[in-house]
């Protein structure tokens, strides 16, 4: 496929579309969209950028850029979250929706927010904090504060309630959505016009899941109804420790294998191992020996129990309970090492700094030598321990600090595995270096039957497609059904 | 482009999350004042003048330091585009602050400048002129230099100039010598109050600070040095400007690779230890009787010291894990200092504005900005006058005659009816030392 690079005529046609003050292409404002870090490496300066406003000027520049094969990345906030850089040359048109950050309504009754695609996790927040404390919004744990809800949850992120409802992803209802093709899509109920956003299947097979986990590859969002969740006021994190990532696996299980009350109550289930709390300082101002992080109260690995509730009777019976499948697990002959498992008692402090949200959790990671990636996998819960212990060896056998973060989709129907790479990204060989780590781990994801999310456009979508490729063909035929002239973040998901 | 490379790690850390678009952004739900003019003032509140005034990501700090990364890789050369991107920040540090990855936005944002320029990309004619002027004259708003202190005789103040045997040198920096006098004149008035045996020296020139600022560090190098050997027989210099003060204490060290040879010292820093040692006491004026006072925490005396102090016990650490705390202690004790006056004042109220301390939100004045975008400068200003009107300030105090300037003028052009005083000149315009 070949796309053309837009020149002076293109820039004056999209200044005809939304004025001169928000069309340009100019090279250092261009230049400052640019981003190789966190979720992808790699990413090309666009050339032009606009910041429409309206979901008929997207219309309008669709349809043109479609007409002339030029190609359209739209991006809604920060990482993560809805932040997708041009990934092939010419890098083409960015779509920066920030200015289209109206909150337009919150509907406690129906349990519902309508926004725009460039509202920010934290101006919903203070928003809701401040007109609806009752309710929050379904804002990821640990994605910056300037990551926007619809860009997160088109990315099926992690929310702060997952462990309990489901993916992020999940929290949509209904969707308003232009594509290139020049229509403007309504989906779920929003599919009738007289209908409230309530239901999300709509008004027959989904078309809405087509849309979903591209980052834009299909059309541009320009309004979603959300879910919103009561905010309890008791609340707590109960933590349980141990020596080894099964441990850590099958407790956390027996607790999400529930289903029903306590599972329900953990809205978030999240671990690691102890270099997930080394790695956010400087390589150089941190003791790296376990002892250390040892006498401070970190096991070697760890599940947090983050439990939401609506009465302190039913807060502390769920800790309760919690404890008491520790030590029944600690009895069993399941139980690897049980000298480990240990409940890790937390100061006031720390649970109030755990309980925050929207946080900057994710971000330090960046201080440990210069830049970091964060690698994503689904697995089946109980295979997240043979995650963890494969990639922390490849990280391990590279020089890589083996940093892991685990956590529970939906009690435990699934694993979230990250592993967090920091590396020096002022260095070449550490950028190969990753890639190769990429490589061999996807190798062996492919092979268990992982799935990756967000997949890396050069290793994890090709290898993961090639095992797919009657889905790839109709992924394909979707897309060219939206998008056909495929100008919608070209290059993403092996599309085209 | 050399200290640009030498900051070429520190800089990759930033990795776009873009946090620095929040005041608070570790604190979410902090409860604030509600809305006031279309703001709400709870919670995260978005942090950057330049990244509101525009809107373009170039505008907003995370922008700026790819556009560096840019530059260092060849995706993109200097140019006019580049230099109007850059300059157009107000060096403020709030987006520092905010960083979790401890990017020194602010260094960065300066070395880019001064790289910018010596790339053969000229200033900005506002910029060019202040230059011109500093050379010939010492001062970059184009007074006389014979003229420097001639407030000094108008007010009978000419006991101190040059004065023989004196320890302490009281630098008064070119805006309190040439447009906010009365700052000038009510620190003098009131070290001669309290017995402070003080020199004003007459040689003084420019501290640099603007030229630092906007990437002339060739004419800020001669200014500093000057400055240092004008006042090395000095043990300690007293300051009433915030932004001279950080470039005394917070650049010229890192210029010359080693300590000052002598203190130095804001005035009220100074004031607010002798009020907490009781050794000044204040009385009510009953002109000032139930009037609320806020307090704006200049930049360069805020923040940017802090973002100093936090470097060096950084650089000092051997587990950072432990020494979270003695960053925290320091920022308590030193934000503390200038409201332990305010606080002393009988017969005020003292009200915080929503944005505080680190946090505080900028006067637009800094970076070379009000000298070559005054718009965008003044609109700022005008933006936390709105905050101060949104906790009822009648008062607003500060301790810089820059933030003052452009805060003034501000109130003036956009009716906020809020005065602005320095905390020193409100005690001496009130009297308010008790005999």
């Amino acid at each position: 496929m070949s796309y053309k690079k837009p020149d002076n005529k293109d820039l004056e046609a999209m200044i005809g579309i939304v004025g001169k003050n928000y069309a340009t292409a100019n090279d250092a404002i261009c230049a400052s969209y640019l981003s190789k870090s966190v979720m992808g490496l790699e990413a090309q300066i666009p050339d032009i950028v606009i910041r429409p406003k309206y979901p008929e000027e997207i219309r309008k520049i669709l349809v043109y850029c479609s007409q002339e094969k030029i190609p359209v990345s739209p991006i809604s906030g920060g990482l993560s979250g809805g932040f997708a850089c041009p990934l092939i040359r010419p890098g083409g048109v960015v779509l920066d929706l920030s200015r289209m950050d109206r909150i337009i309504e919150i509907d406690t009754e129906n349990r519902i927010a309508i926004i725009e695609p460039g509202v920010t996790l934290g101006q919903l927040w203070a928003y809701m904090h401040k007109h609806t404390p009752e309710y929050c919004p379904p804002i990821p744990d640990g994605a910056p504060p300037s990551s926007t809800v619809m860009g997160d949850a088109i990315d099926r992120g992690f929310s702060l309630v997952t462990s309990s409802m489901g993916p992020q992803g999940d929290i949509f209802m209904c969707a308003e959505v232009v594509i290139p093709r020049g229509d403007i899509l309504y989906t779920g109920s929003w599919a009738l016009p007289t209908a409230k956003p309530f239901y999300k299947y709509g008004i027959g097979p989904d078309l809405w899941s087509t849309l979903m986990g591209s980052q834009g590859t299909m059309g541009v969002i320009t309004k979603v109804a959300i879910k919103i969740f009561p905010h309890p006021e008791h609340k707590t994190v109960v933590v349980w420790g141990m020596s080894n990532p099964q441990d850590m696996q099958n407790l956390t299980w027996q607790i999400g294998n529930q289903e029903f009350g306590i599972a329900h109550h953990c809205v978030m289930v999240q671990g690691g191992n102890y270099p997930l709390v080394m790695t956010r300082w400087p390589k150089e101002k941190v003791p790296h020996d376990y002892e250390f992080y040892k006498e401070i109260g970190f096991s070697k690995w760890w599940m947090n129990f983050e439990v939401w509730a609506q009465t302190q009777e039913e807060l502390e019976y769920t800790e309760k309970r919690i404890d008491e499948f520790a030590k029944k697990f600690m009895e069993s002959k399941e139980c690897k090492d049980p000298k480990s498992i240990k409940k890790q008692e937390l100061h006031p402090k720390q649970i109030a700094s755990r309980l925050k949200k929207p946080n900057k959790i994710a971000i330090p990671y960046g201080y440990w030598e210069a830049g970091f990636l964060f690698i994503t996998w689904y697995t089946p819960w109980k295979d997240c321990a043979e995650f963890a212990e494969m990639y922390t060896k490849v990280l391990e056998d590279h020089g890589i600090a083996p940093v892991m973060w685990i956590a529970s989709v939906e009690r435990c129907r699934q694993a979230i595995c990250m592993p967090i790479i920091c590396f020096d990204s002022t260095k070449q060989e550490d950028f190969e270096k990753v890639q190769e780590i990429n490589r061999i781990t996807t190798e062996y994801s492919i092979k268990r039957g992982w799935l990756n999310y967000r997949p890396d456009p050069y290793i994890h979508a090709p290898m993961m497609y090639s095992q797919a490729g009657t889905y790839l063909k109709y992924l394909r035929e979707v897309k060219k059904m939206f998008d056909p002239n495929f100008i919608m973040h070209p290059g993403r998901l092996m599309l085209p | 482009m050399e200290r640009l490379e030498v900051m070429k790690k520190e800089l990759y850390r930033c990795i776009h999350c873009k946090a620095c678009k929040f005041t608070y952004s570790g604190d979410p739900s902090r409860d604030g004042v509600g809305e006031h003019k279309g703001v709400l003032y709870e919670g995260m509140v978005p942090s950057c003048p330049s990244g509101l005034e525009y809107g373009w990501e170039s505008f907003w700090n995370a922008g700026r330091m790819w556009i560096a990364r840019c530059i260092l890789e060849g995706d993109l050369e200097f140019s006019e585009n580049v230099r109007d991107t850059i300059m157009q920040c107000i060096t403020c540090g709030m987006c520092e602050v905010q960083c979790e990855n401890k990017v020194p936005c602010v260094d960065i944002i300066e070395s880019l400048r001064a790289a910018c320029y010596f790339s053969g990309v000229p200033l900005i004619e506002k910029h060019e002129l202040v230059s011109k002027f500093v050379v010939e004259r010492n001062n970059p708003y184009g007074g006389d230099k014979d003229k420097r202190f001639e407030w000094v005789k108008e007010n009978g103040l000419e006991e101190y100039l040059d004065k023989k045997g004196a320890k302490i040198a009281y630098y008064v920096g070119c805006t309190a010598s040439y447009r906010q006098i009365n700052i000038a004149v009510a620190t003098c008035k009131i070290f001669k109050r309290l017995g402070i045996d003080f020199a004003l020296v007459t040689k003084e020139v420019c501290c640099g600070s603007p030229f630092f600022r906007i990437g002339r560090t060739d004419i800020s190098q001669d200014l500093m040095n000057t400055n240092l050997e004008l006042f090395k027989k000095y043990e300690m210099v007293l300051f009433s400007c915030a932004g001279c003060y950080r470039t005394f204490t917070v650049d010229y060290p890192k210029w010359i690779k080693k300590e000052l040879p002598f203190k130095t010292n804001h005035a009220f820093e100074l004031i607010s230890d002798m009020v907490k040692d009781g050794k000044i006491k204040f009385k009510e004026n009953p002109e000032l009787r139930g009037k609320v006072v806020t307090y704006h925490d200049p930049c360069h005396t805020g923040r940017h010291f802090f973002i100093d102090a936090q470097r060096k016990i950084i650089d000092e650490s051997k587990n950072l894990i432990f020494d979270l705390r003695k960053i925290n202690k320091w920022k308590e004790e030193w934000f503390e200092k200038p409201r332990i006056i305010i606080r002393a004042l009988p017969g005020v109220k003292f009200k915080e504005m929503y944005r505080i301390h680190e946090n505080s939100f900028c006067c637009g004045a800094g970076g070379g900005v009000r000298a070559g975008y005054p718009d965008f400068s003044l609109k700022t200003a005008s933006l936390r006058l709105d905050e101060a009107e949104a906790v009822g300030a009648d008062i607003m105090l500060t301790e810089c005659p820059f933030c003052w300037r452009n805060l003034d003028d501000a109130n003036t052009m956009f009716n906020h009816g809020i005065p602005v005083y320095g905390i020193l000149e409100l005690i001496d315009k009130y009297d308010l030392i008790a005999d």
